[in-house]
């Protein structure tokens, strides 16, 4: 069930109903209840993934439970933590990582291993880095003991199950016991549609409308056309929109979609685009995701305590296990490399030119500059990512300087241009959903505290205007529906 | 208070909008097929993606014409039924890609009432693996899954199809739009100024149709020849009659598909010829094989290079629906037989 589709919402407001139902009669029962459809949900795609999905949760769950009372008894705990690391990464290398392991070593070594051609278990990227962190939070005496209850609910609660955000156990859990009254109810509901909406107009109304011009070139160039410039330029701005307004809006979708039951999930999303560096851009883009990497790999690893040295070569081995995260395939690879190498030249520049200040005057066109470089430099990386191959992306990146064909498989013309500066001044100008929807906050705050959100004039506030806009566009997105366009973030 | 009063302004606009669109489109559709050129709505390009697959169902045809714009323009049931005699329908989409093409078929021969396919052989020709369908396509909508498998919750997706899709919405009021400008009586025959389809190839359209076809091959890909043969498997077990075709584009433009690439032009007949005769060695149902895309009297139309309109062509590649009636006499009834080649069947 993919929450852009008729049985999601069909699904979720049964689900709602149901809930609400029970939390007037019988709250007692709400956390079953809510597991129990959170398995229906998961199951809705393959019945069998759900053995792995529950045994996965039972195995971290008795491995964090005996770890946390080890910890309390003052015994030590390394080896479970180690056991419990090994299982997680070994599930997610199985499944998601040996394919593309087995066939590297074929290629570079001649081997002749067979190839795994393994079926992609879903979510299992995001529930492993979900119970990863609980473990080694339980190991530095930071999860206190839950009951198997709350534990299983927090790993499978529907709206963060498939592709996030990426949350952690302290911050999910002590929700689930939380009471709430008739208004606070219709407010979690009010500004949860409201979030839904604009997630789901991101996603039928903009992100799946782009897909075909950004599937068209890169595509094209995959097999082995030479991507002419204005190609390969709409191509990948098409294709930078269209991850952004597919993945946030997803993100929209299941922070609305927990919303619902009066739970909030972190903030993921907050105008990416917008940055004026690479490292601002990474405390806007898939916050749960590089809050999770700073916190369990980057500061492990020492993090910027060892030196200058220690610290560019920690940000670049976080960088990289960042892109292979996404998947199986050496481009997300190279993608998390290059922004490493984009976080070290940006943390080098800051370096560097410490102590000196701009003329006040100069502010705003230094800043207009460097949201200009920081954006040009993410969509020159999206190439890499959206390219099925490295000699698609040398491609594409040869038509974007110049050196590429003469192909014309997409027309620059007035609805192009106009498509483009519509998309700009929405992530450029416009407010985003956050912002909008923060009156009810409808999500965590982000954990970095330098990267807030904005004051906004087109705040969302309940009132008989917003409920006809946002009711019209509701009903505008709805049927737009598209059953094959999954999100982008399902294949990680 | 103020979040109760918004929720049931929220719910009661989308559940307003979405009653009246429901009641537009229940509307529209009855429209459309009670009236007497309503099925010639079935050539027009617009949304047809999402409205053929339901339309098939409601129809119940016993003829349905399946491909490119090539089939989509060139057969109007409302010509067809009269002189054959049946219920067609038209299934032909813009741009058809192989994959949907294969698509098409299986989901038309795993209809009960369906008794004769055609099948135009260019949209072969099109999509890729990285590209299999064009935007509007719905696995989903059609009977059966690629496997043959009937596909799942399938009522759901034909009604939100029907009644609840942009796609809906927008075929429906073009339909209703068209059909309603025709003055009382007419056909859309009689109207090329409403139904375009049925215009006829004028020396400027022929001018910029080839300059703008100039580069245009007609070959198969890997690909493309795998949808073909996972075509011919899906119609081994079905009852009804196959006719495939190389659909009669002109022989100005095939000059083109030669001059271009002209072993792969010969490979794709060669091709499709071979996996036809093996499939029909191989099963019970028996496909029949027509070539159009030869010199012939449909073909050889130069009026338009001469200043005059065409007779059978709306473009270089499209044949008006009056040319589709020669071609289906020509295979059904064996009319005329200078106009096709019968390869295999």
């Amino acid at each position: 069930m993919i929450f852009s589709s008729y049985p999601y919402l069909i699904f979720l407001a049964l689900t709602v109903v149901a809930f609400c139902v029970l939390e007037n009669r019988l709250p007692g029962l709400k956390r079953t209840f809510l597991l129990l459809v959170s398995l229906v949900f998961y199951a809705w795609w393959r019945v069998d993934f759900l053995a792995l999905l529950l045994g996965s949760t039972v195995v971290n769950f008795a491995v964090g439970a005996a770890i946390t009372n080890r910890h309390i008894e003052g015994k030590a705990t390394r080896g479970l933590l180690i056991a419990g690391l090994a299982f997680n990464l070994g599930l997610i290398a199985w499944f998601k990582y040996a394919g593309l392991l087995a066939s590297s070593a074929n290629d570079l070594l001649a081997l002749g291993l067979p190839i795994p051609h393994l079926f992609l278990p879903l979510a299992i990227s995001f529930f492993t880095f979900e119970q990863i962190s609980y473990l080694v939070d339980a190991a530095g005496g930071r999860a206190p003991q839950y009951s198997f209850l709350d534990y299983a609910l927090f790993v499978s609660f529907f709206p963060h199950l498939i592709a996030g955000p990426i949350i952690r156990h302290n911050d999910l859990i002590p929700q689930f016991g939380e009471t709430r009254n008739r208004d606070k109810r219709s407010d979690d509901i009010a500004v949860g549609m409201t979030l839904f909406t604009i997630g789901l107009a991101k996603k039928t109304l903009i992100a799946d409308n782009l897909a075909p011009f950004s599937d068209a070139v890169f595509a094209a160039a995959h097999h082995g056309t030479a991507v002419g410039m204005a190609d390969a330029w709409m191509g990948t701005l098409f294709f930078a929109f269209q991850i952004y307004f597919d993945f946030s809006g997803y993100s929209d979708m299941a922070l609305g979609s927990a919303c619902l039951f009066g739970i909030r999930l972190p903030m993921n999303f907050n105008s990416p685009y917008k940055a004026a560096s690479i490292i601002e851009f990474w405390r806007l883009w898939h916050i749960s995701l590089s809050t999770f990497l700073r916190d369990y790999l980057y500061i492990p690893l020492g993090g910027n305590r060892h030196g200058q040295f220690r610290r560019y070569t920690n940000l670049f081995i976080t960088m990289l296990l960042g892109g292979l995260w996404h998947g199986a395939n050496w481009t997300f690879v190279i993608w998390g490399g290059l922004h490493g190498l984009y976080l070290i030249a940006n943390h080098s520049f800051r370096a560097l030119t410490r102590g000196f200040t701009l003329p006040q005057s100069l502010k705003p066109f230094a800043h207009a500059v460097s949201v200009f470089i920081t954006f040009v430099a993410v969509v020159f990386a999206w190439t890499v990512f959206r390219a099925e191959s490295f000699a698609g992306a040398a491609r594409m990146i040869s038509g974007l300087v110049g050196a590429g064909g003469d192909s014309r498989l997409l027309t620059f013309g007035p609805l192009a241009g106009g498509a483009l500066v519509t998309l700009f001044a929405l992530v450029w100008l416009a407010p985003n959903s956050m912002e909008i929807t923060w009156l009810l906050k409808p999500a965590l705050e982000t954990r970095y505290r330098d990267a807030g959100l904005r004051e906004t004039r087109w705040q969302w506030r309940p009132s008989t205007a917003t409920a006809v806009v946002f009711g019209l566009l509701f009903v505008v997105s709805v049927m737009a529906l598209s059953n094959l366009s999954p999100f982008i973030y399902f294949q990680f | 208070m103020q979040s109760r009063r918004y929720l049931t302004w929220f719910f009661g606009i989308a559940g307003a909008i979405v009653a009246l669109a429901v009641a537009f489109n229940a509307i529209a559709d009855a429209y459309i097929r009670h009236h007497r050129a309503g099925a010639s709505v079935q050539l027009v390009s617009g949304f047809e993606r999402v409205l053929k697959p339901a339309w098939l169902v409601s129809v119940k045809p016993s003829m349905v014409f399946i491909g490119s714009s090539r089939a989509r323009i060139a057969f109007d049931p409302t010509l067809v039924n009269p002189e054959f005699h049946v219920a067609s329908f038209n299934y032909g989409v813009s741009s058809a890609s192989a994959y949907e093409t294969r698509r098409y078929i299986q989901d038309a021969a795993a209809q009960p009432f369906v008794k004769t396919i055609f099948v135009a052989l260019d949209a072969f020709t099109s999509g890729s693996a990285a590209q299999p369908f064009g935007g509007g396509f719905d696995e989903l909508r059609l009977a059966v899954t690629p496997q043959g498998q009937p596909t799942p919750r399938r009522d759901l997706w034909l009604f939100t199809s029907r009644y609840l899709s942009g796609g809906a919405l927008g075929m429906h009021a073009l339909g209703v739009w068209l059909l309603a400008r025709l003055g009382p009586g007419q056909l859309a025959a009689d109207r090329p100024d409403i139904f375009t389809e049925y215009g006829r190839m004028t020396p400027a359209k022929f001018r910029h149709e080839m300059a703008r076809r100039a580069e245009r091959t007609m070959h198969l890909t890997d690909w493309q020849k795998g949808e073909l043969r996972k075509s011919l498997d899906a119609l081994c077990p079905s009852k009804a009659e196959v006719y495939f075709y190389f659909p009669p584009d002109n022989l100005a433009i095939i000059a083109h598909y030669r001059a271009n690439d002209a072993q792969g032009f010969a490979a794709f007949k060669q091709t499709v010829r071979d996996d036809v005769i093996q499939h029909n060695a191989a099963c019970s149902n028996k496909v029949h094989l027509f070539d159009f895309m030869i010199p012939s009297s449909i073909t050889r139309d130069d009026a338009a290079t001469r200043g005059h309109k065409s007779r059978y062509y709306l473009d270089p590649i499209h044949v008006r629906p009056p040319t589709g009636l020669l071609l289906l006499e020509r295979m059904l009834l064996g009319h005329d037989t200078a106009i096709a080649k019968r390869m295999a069947g």
